[in-house]
C-alpha cells in the first residue's frame, strides 16, 4: 500500500483515484466482409469484428480488460507498444499462463504514454494474427491536438484463396525463410479500401497502423505532403518523411498530419510501392466540391505533447549487441542451426530458419526461455542490432520504447522513439532505452513467420 | 548429369533431333520480389535457349502449392514452361529432358537452394534429387539425380 500511495503522490492531483475502467473482449471465430461484393470470409475476431474494436483509453488512467477465449486453442493478448507491468504483457509461458479455451484473463494497466498502439495475440501468433485477430489501441492525449478530424487506417494483409477464404499453408518453410506470409488482399479497417472523402483546407490527423503478418507497406500521398508527428505512438519532431514515403513494417504505427490543400472534387491516389514491380494504388483521397474550410492551412503547431519517457544516459550506458542470422541466401550464417547443412534450406521440417546471436528461440514464448542478457534496473541499455541476413526485419521490443540513435553509422534525426525498428538487409541500428521496468521481456522480429522460426530473444531487467 | 534412366534418355536423344528445343523456349518465372538468386537462375536459362518472363509475386508459396508442388519439396521460385512446372534451381539439362520426354506429370522440383546449383554460388556438395510430382495426391517420385 505504501508504494501505491507513493506512486499516486507522484501523479498530478487531478489523476488521483481515477476509477478503473472495465472493458471486456471476446475472442471467437466469426465472419468478415473483406473484399466487398457480399462475400464472407471465415475469420477469428475480437468481439466479432475485423479488426477488433478500437480501444480508446486515457493517458494515466487505469483500465481493466477481461479477455474471454472462445477459440478452440490457447490465446493471449499483447498490448503492443504500451509500457506496462511485465505480468500484463501477454506472452504465454514467459509473462502469464496462456488463456485456455473457455477461460478468461484480466489485464490491468495504466497507460503512461498517449499515442497509437494496437493489440494482438501472442499465442499461435502466425495463425491467430493471420486469421484476423488485431485491433487498434488509442491512448488519447490529455489535451486535444489541433486538428479538424482524426482518422485511423488499420492495415491488414490477407492471403485468400480464389473463393475468398483464408488460404491454408501457415508455417510454409519458404515463407518462413524468405519474406514471411505476405498476402494478396490488403484491407483498411477490415474492408476493401474505399475513397477517403476530404474537404479543402481541413487538417487531418491520420493514424496508420500496419497489423499485417509480413507485408511491409510504403505509402505515398499523391499531391500531398504528410508530416510525421509520431512513430510507434511516441511523438517525434514533426518532419516530412524521406522522399514523401512512409515505410510501415508489420506492427509499426505512424501518425501523420495532412493539410488538405488539393483541388475541389479532385482525386489523389495513395499508393504502396514497397515491393519492386508490385506497386499498387491502395486508396484515394477524394475532395468534395464544397468551399474551403479555411482560406489558408491551419497555423497551429504540429508537435504533440511529449510522453514521460525516461531519458537514456548514454555516457553510462551498458552496451549490448544482437546479430540477426539465417534465412534464405543467408550465406551459411545459420550453419548448424537450421537445415543449412544439408539441403541448404533453412526452416525445413519445422526447424529454425533464423537465429539471434546463434540461438534460435522458436514459437510464441514459453516457460524457461533463458535471457540473452540481463540489465540492472535503471541502467541505460545501448543496443546495437546487426542484420546479417538478406531480408527485412521489423524488430519489436516488449515493454520499452527505444530512442533510435543511428542507422549504419548515420545519426537518426527527429528524436524517434520506437518499439518496432525496421532493419533492411545488412543494416546496423543503434538505439537506447532505460531499463526501468523489471521482468523478462521479448525482443523479436514482427514478421510472424520469422519470429516462429527463431528470430526471437529474451532479456531480463532485474 | 546422371539421370536414373540414362540409357532411355540417351536413346530418345539419338532417335529425335529435338526440333522443339532448337527454337527459343518461352517460360514464366514466379519469384519472391526480394530474392536475387532466382534472377541469376533466369539468366542461366536464357544462356541455354530459354526466354524467361519474370513475375515477382508476394505469395510464391501459394502459387507453387496451387501448381501442385509438395510443400516439403518447394524450390525458391516456380517456373511454368510448355505445360510443366519446374520448381527451384533444376539444372537446364534436366529441364530439357523433361520437355523432350513429356512424361505424364505436373512438374519437377529441386527443393531448397542447394549450394552450387545454377544461380547459387559455392561448390556442389552431395547429390541432388529432382522429384517428379503430380496433382492427383500421389507421392512424389525421383525424376533424376545429379
Amino acid at each position: 500500500m505504501a508504494s501505491a500511495a507513493a506512486a499516486a503522490a507522484m501523479q498530478p492531483s487531478s489523476l488521483r483515484a481515477a476509477p478503473v475502467e472495465d472493458r471486456r473482449i471476446a475472442v471467437a471465430p466469426g465472419q468478415a466482409s473483406l473484399t466487398g461484393g457480399g462475400g464472407q470470409t471465415a475469420v477469428w475476431a475480437y468481439d466479432g469484428t475485423v479488426p477488433g474494436p478500437t480501444l480508446r483509453l486515457r493517458q494515466h488512467e487505469p483500465v481493466r480488460i477481461t479477455v474471454e477465449n472462445g477459440l478452440d486453442e490457447d490465446t493471449t493478448v499483447h498490448w503492443h507498444g504500451i509500457r506496462l507491468p511485465n505480468a500484463m504483457d501477454g506472452v504465454p509461458g514467459l509473462t502469464q499462463p496462456p488463456i485456455k479455451p473457455g477461460q478468461s484473463f484480466v489485464y490491468e494497466f495504466t497507460p503512461p504514454d498517449a499515442g497509437t498502439f494496437w493489440y494482438h495475440p501472442h499465442a499461435d501468433s502466425l495463425v491467430q494474427l493471420g486469421r484476423g485477430l488485431a485491433g487498434a489501441l488509442i491512448v488519447e492525449e490529455r489535451e486535444p491536438v489541433s486538428v479538424d478530424r482524426e482518422l485511423l487506417w488499420l492495415l491488414q494483409d490477407w492471403r485468400l484463396t480464389k473463393d475468398g477464404q483464408i488460404a491454408p499453408g501457415f508455417g510454409n518453410m519458404m515463407d518462413a525463410a524468405m519474406s514471411g506470409r505476405v498476402g494478396n488482399v490488403v484491407t483498411i479497417n477490415g474492408g476493401p479500401p474505399a475513397d477517403q472523402k476530404v474537404r479543402v483546407g481541413e487538417r487531418v490527423r491520420l493514424r496508420l497502423a500496419n497489423a499485417s503478418l509480413a507485408r511491409i507497406i510504403a505509402l505515398r500521398f499523391e499531391g500531398h505532403r504528410p508530416i510525421v508527428v509520431a512513430i510507434d505512438g511516441q511523438p517525434c519532431d514533426p518532419h516530412e518523411p524521406d522522399g514523401g514515403r512512409l515505410v510501415l513494417a508489420p506492427a509499426m504505427r505512424i501518425d501523420i498530419v495532412l493539410d488538405m490543400q488539393g483541388d475541389p472534387s479532385k482525386r489523389y491516389a495513395v499508393t504502396d510501392d514497397f515491393y519492386d514491380s508490385l506497386a499498387y494504388s491502395l486508396a484515394n483521397l477524394v475532395y468534395d466540391t464544397g468551399p474551403p474550410l479555411r482560406p489558408h492551412p491551419l497555423d497551429a503547431p504540429l508537435r504533440l505533447p511529449a510522453n514521460p519517457l525516461p531519458a537514456p544516459d548514454l555516457a553510462e550506458a551498458e552496451r549490448q549487441e544482437i546479430v540477426l542470422q539465417g534465412g534464405m541466401m543467408g550465406g551459411g550464417k545459420l550453419a548448424g542451426v537450421g537445415g543449412m547443412m544439408g539441403m541448404g534450406m533453412p526452416g525445413m521440417n519445422g526447424e529454425a530458419a533464423w537465429a539471434i546471436n546463434g540461438v534460435s528461440m522458436t514459437g510464441d514464448g514459453h516457460a524457461g526461455m533463458a535471457p540473452q542478457f540481463t540489465l540492472k534496473r535503471g541502467t541505460t541499455c545501448h543496443l546495437t542490432m546487426r542484420n546479417q541476413t538478406a531480408w527485412w526485419h521489423p524488430m519489436h521490443i516488449h515493454g520499452f520504447s527505444m530512442l533510435v540513435l543511428s542507422r549504419n553509422g548515420s545519426p537518426v534525426p527527429h528524436r524517434q522513439w520506437q518499439d518496432t525498428v525496421l532493419l533492411a538487409p545488412k543494416d546496423m541500428i543503434e538505439c537506447a532505452f532505460v531499463a526501468d521496468n523489471p521482468g523478462d521481456w521479448m525482443l523479436h522480429c514482427h514478421v510472424a513467420d520469422h519470429q516462429m522460426a527463431g528470430l526471437m530473444t529474451v532479456f531480463r531487467v532485474t | 548429369m546422371k539421370p536414373i534412366y540414362a540409357f532411355a534418355a540417351f536413346a530418345v536423344a539419338i532417335a529425335t533431333p529435338m526440333p522443339a528445343l532448337a527454337a527459343t523456349i518461352d517460360a514464366i518465372m514466379y519469384k519472391n520480389p526480394q530474392c536475387s538468386c532466382c534472377e541469376a537462375y533466369a539468366a542461366y536459362l536464357e544462356q541455354n535457349g530459354f526466354k524467361v518472363g519474370i513475375k515477382p509475386v508476394n505469395n510464391l508459396s501459394q502459387i507453387s502449392s496451387d501448381a501442385g508442388v509438395p510443400a516439403d519439396l518447394e524450390g525458391c521460385h516456380t517456373l511454368m514452361v510448355n505445360g510443366y512446372v519446374v520448381d527451384g534451381l533444376v539444372p537446364v539439362d534436366i529441364v530439357k529432358q523433361l520437355l523432350t520426354e513429356r512424361p505424364a506429370i505436373s512438374g519437377i522440383t529441386l527443393a531448397g537452394m542447394p549450394t552450387g546449383a545454377p544461380g547459387m554460388g559455392g561448390e556442389k556438395a552431395g547429390t541432388w534429387t529432382i522429384y517428379a510430382f503430380t496433382k492427383d495426391g500421389k507421392a512424389p517420385t525421383v525424376y533424376a539425380t545429379e
